[in-house]
C-alpha cells in the first residue's frame, strides 16, 4: 500500500508540473486538441497508480510525450493560422442581423435549442435582441447585442468617473501583508494609525483591509460587518 | 522572449532529452539483459554436451550465474518494463536449478528451450518496431 501512496504522490507532482508548464489556458478555455490531451492525461495517470507491476515510467513517459507534442502543436498554431484553423476550427457566426444561420448550425452539428441555451447563458432571452452571436473555437458563445439592448455604459451617460484603481490587500486574516505594503507604498505605522482611527486596537482583529490609490479603505473585522472610509490618496500605488 | 517563455522552451528541450535518454537506456538494457541470458543458454547447452549430462559443477555454476545476472538485470528492467511480462523468465531459470537437483534432463532441456523462447519473444515485443507500434 505504501508503494501506491508514493506512486500517487509522484504522478500527482508530475501531472501538476506538466499542467503548470502548459499554462493556465488549459484550465479554462480548452481547444479541441487540448481537451483530448486532458482526457488522455487523466487516463494515463491512473494506470501506474493502481497497477503496481506497471512501472511509474510507463505512465510518465507517455505524459511527457503528449506534453512535448502539445508544445509542438501550439507552436505551429502560433506561426500558422491555417494550421490553427485546421486543428481548432474557426469561430462561426451563428446569429446575424437576419436571424439564426441554419447552415452554420448544421456545419457545427448543433441545434436551435443549443443556440437558445447558449445565448440565454449570455443573458439574452430573445434572439431579436442580438446583432451577432459567434460560436468560439472553445465551444463558448460570444454575443454582441443590438445597440438598443446593449448595457448602458458610463460613456453613454457622458459622465467623467474617477480612474479605477486596484485595491491592495494590506491586511489578510489578522496579518499585515508586507509585500502588498511595498506595492501600496505604505508603512506599518500608517496602517496602525488607520486602524486606531477606525477603533481597531490590534491588527489581529482584522479579517481583511484593502486600500486603493484614491485612498478608499475597505475594513472588515472578524465576524463583524465591514466599513469603508476615505483616507488621503496614496498617489504612489504601483499598478 | 519572456522569462516564462524561456522556462517553457528549456523545459521542452529537457523533456525531449529525458524521453530520448529513457528510450535509449531501455533499448540497451533490454537488449543486453536478454542477450546475456541467451548466451548463457548456449553455454549451458555446450557444457551439457561436453560433460555428457546435466549433473555437473560447470552446468550448475552456469545456471547459478545466469540466475544471478538475470535477477540483477530484472531489478533494473522493472523500472522500464511491466514486471508481469518478464517475471516468467526468472521462474523458468529457477526451474532449471530444480531439474539439475532432481536429475531430470528432459525437463531441463524443455525448460532451457522455454527460456530461449522467452528471450526471443521478449526481444520481439520489447523493441521498437513498426509491428509493435501498431
Amino acid at each position: 500500500m505504501l508503494t501506491i501512496v508514493f506512486r500517487a504522490v509522484i504522478i500527482y507532482l508530475v501531472v501538476l508540473f506538466l499542467y503548470r508548464l502548459m499554462g493556465k489556458r488549459q484550465l479554462g478555455q480548452m481547444q479541441p486538441f487540448e481537451l483530448v490531451l486532458t482526457l488522455i492525461i487523466a487516463d494515463l495517470a491512473t494506470i501506474p497508480m493502481a497497477e503496481v507491476s506497471v512501472p511509474v515510467l510507463h505512465g510518465i513517459v507517455p505524459l511527457l510525450t503528449l506534453v512535448v507534442l502539445h508544445f509542438i502543436l501550439t507552436y505551429f498554431c502560433k506561426i500558422s493560422n491555417k494550421f490553427s484553423y485546421f486543428l481548432s476550427g474557426k469561430p462561426v457566426i451563428v446569429i446575424n442581423p437576419d436571424g439564426i444561420d441554419y447552415k452554420a448550425l448544421k456545419n457545427l452539428s448543433i441545434s436551435v435549442d443549443d443556440v437558445f441555451e447558449a445565448v440565454r447563458g449570455c443573458g439574452y432571452f430573445k434572439i431579436e435582441q442580438i446583432q451577432y452571436a459567434i460560436m468560439e473555437t472553445n465551444g463558448k458563445m460570444s454575443v454582441l447585442p443590438k445597440s438598443q439592448f446593449a448595457p448602458v455604459t458610463v460613456q453613454d451617460l457622458k459622465l467623467k468617473p474617477e480612474k479605477s484603481t486596484i485595491p491592495v490587500n494590506v491586511i489578510n486574516e489578522g496579518k499585515i501583508v508586507k509585500e502588498n505594503l511595498e506595492i501600496a507604498r505604505m508603512e506599518e505605522t500608517q496602517i496602525k494609525e488607520i486602524l486606531s482611527g477606525a477603533n481597531v486596537k490590534n491588527v489581529k482583529e482584522v479579517l481583511v483591509m484593502t486600500v486603493d490609490k484614491s485612498g478608499s479603505v475597505f475594513l472588515q473585522k472578524f465576524n463583524e460587518k465591514y466599513q469603508t472610509f476615505q483616507i488621503e490618496p496614496l498617489g504612489q500605488v504601483q499598478e | 522572449m519572456t522569462k516564462y517563455g524561456w522556462f517553457r522552451l528549456i523545459s521542452v528541450f529537457l523533456l525531449v532529452a529525458v524521453l530520448t535518454f529513457i528510450c535509449v537506456i531501455e533499448d540497451r538494457l533490454v537488449f543486453s539483459s536478454l542477450n546475456a541470458v541467451n548466451n548463457y543458454c548456449y553455454e549451458i547447452e555446450s557444457a551439457v554436451d561436453k560433460n555428457g549430462g546435466i549433473v555437473n559443477g560447470e552446468v550448475a555454476s552456469l545456471v547459478d550465474n545466469m540466475e544471478y545476472e538475470w535477477k540483477e538485470n530484472e531489478k533494473k528492467l522493472c523500472f522500464l518494463v511491466n514486471h508481469k511480462s518478464i517475471e516468467q523468465l526468472g521462474v523458468e531459470i529457477v526451474r532449471l536449478k530444480t531439474y539439475i537437483d532432481e536429475e531430470e534432463p528432459i525437463e531441463f532441456y524443455v525448460s532451457l528451450d522455454i527460456v530461449k523462447n522467452y528471450v526471443e519473444t521478449f526481444q520481439h515485443f520489447m523493441g521498437a518496431s513498426f509491428h509493435n507500434i501498431l
